[in-house]
């Protein structure tokens, strides 16, 4: 078989299903079924800012059910009584530093605390040194 | 709806395609009354069953209207129709591949109408469509495009993107299988 009849016999291939075809009918039937079911005009793009949108709110939402399920730890803030006095005690006064050193006084009277050496008073201290005696008393 | 646009027989495809994304219904039955039966005829060459080939007609109508947006004119609308009808015929098959639970191939071939149907078909066509399922894919549109719709290969390249070049390859080789299988 040369090439040229093979292309003719191609040719009548499938003319039978074709002049079957009720064209005017079809072409009814797609537009009805274009107007049923309307052309989505959801672009690429579209759906590509839309996954986006997904991602960020999986990883803020996972974020905020994370910390939720974390104790709080604040840094840099102690729990311990003695250091939050200690840090502030150079915003003090001499009065003020004097009527805690009172206040002190009471305790150091029952309690075993390591006074710099050379001193009698808790009075005489400087506030360095009170430094030293209220680290002392952290335990 | 938009105005419909008023046409002549000599309004090109790509009036009735700009026609349709403005919503013009009527641009869309006429493309598809120019372009129904040669679709017809690639579909049932390429192994669609005869009482399928209006079902997939429509079909490949609806996705072609629904993706027109993709349409930029690098082919002719016919040659880029008859490519989504390839697209559509495979998963015709693979569908009713899983449904019947038998090869593809045999899907496409088996079903090509009723017995009477074959008597009237010369015992050559016949050979000549069962080759064709024998063929790759690409192969047997490559053929059906270029011997039964008269396409240049230019224009096959352009539409299954692919090169001139390869295109003619893809069509000396489907031509050499056929003629084998054809062989007395």
């Amino acid at each position: 078989m040369n090439d040229e009849k093979l292309e003719n016999l191609a040719k009548r291939l499938g003319t039978e299903a074709a002049a079957r075809l009720d064209v005017a009918a079809t072409a009814r039937k797609v537009v009805e079924r274009l107007r049923e079911q309307p052309v989505r005009r959801i672009t690429w793009v579209q759906q590509a800012w839309l996954r986006i949108a997904a991602a960020l709110v999986i990883v803020l939402g996972g974020a905020v059910v994370a910390s939720r399920l974390t104790p709080v730890r604040r840094s840099g803030i102690s729990t311990h009584p003695a250091h939050f006095v200690a840090d502030d005690l150079s915003d003090l006064s001499t009065d003020e530093l004097r009527d805690v050193l009172a206040t002190f006084d009471e305790l150091i009277r029952t309690d075993s605390v390591a006074v710099p050496e050379g001193s009698t008073d808790l009075h005489e201290l400087d506030a360095q040194q009170l430094r030293a005696v209220l680290r002392s008393l952290e335990g | 709806m938009a105005n419909p646009l008023p046409r002549t027989d000599a309004a090109p495809d790509a009036a009735l395609i700009a026609a349709w994304r403005d919503g013009d219904e009527h641009a869309a039955a006429e493309l598809v009354g120019r372009h129904a039966r040669p679709l017809a005829r690639f579909l049932a060459g390429a192994g669609a069953p005869d009482a399928d080939v209006d079902d997939l007609v429509q079909e490949t109508f609806i996705r072609a209207f629904r993706s027109v947006d993709r349409f930029r004119g690098q082919c002719q609308f016919r040659t880029w129709l008859l490519t989504i009808g390839g697209n559509v015929l495979k998963d015709f098959g693979r569908r009713a591949a899983r449904r019947k639970v038998v090869p593809l191939d045999d899907v496409v071939r088996d079903a090509t109408g009723d017995p009477q149907e074959h008597a009237e078909a010369s015992e050559v066509e016949e050979l000549l469509a069962a080759g064709l399922q024998r063929l790759p894919r690409l192969q047997r549109e490559v053929f059906l495009l270029r011997a039964q719709q008269g396409l240049e290969y230019e224009e096959i390249a352009a539409a299954l993107a692919t090169t001139p070049g390869a295109a003619r390859v893809h069509y000396h080789h489907a031509v050499r299988r056929l003629k084998e299988i054809l062989k007395p």
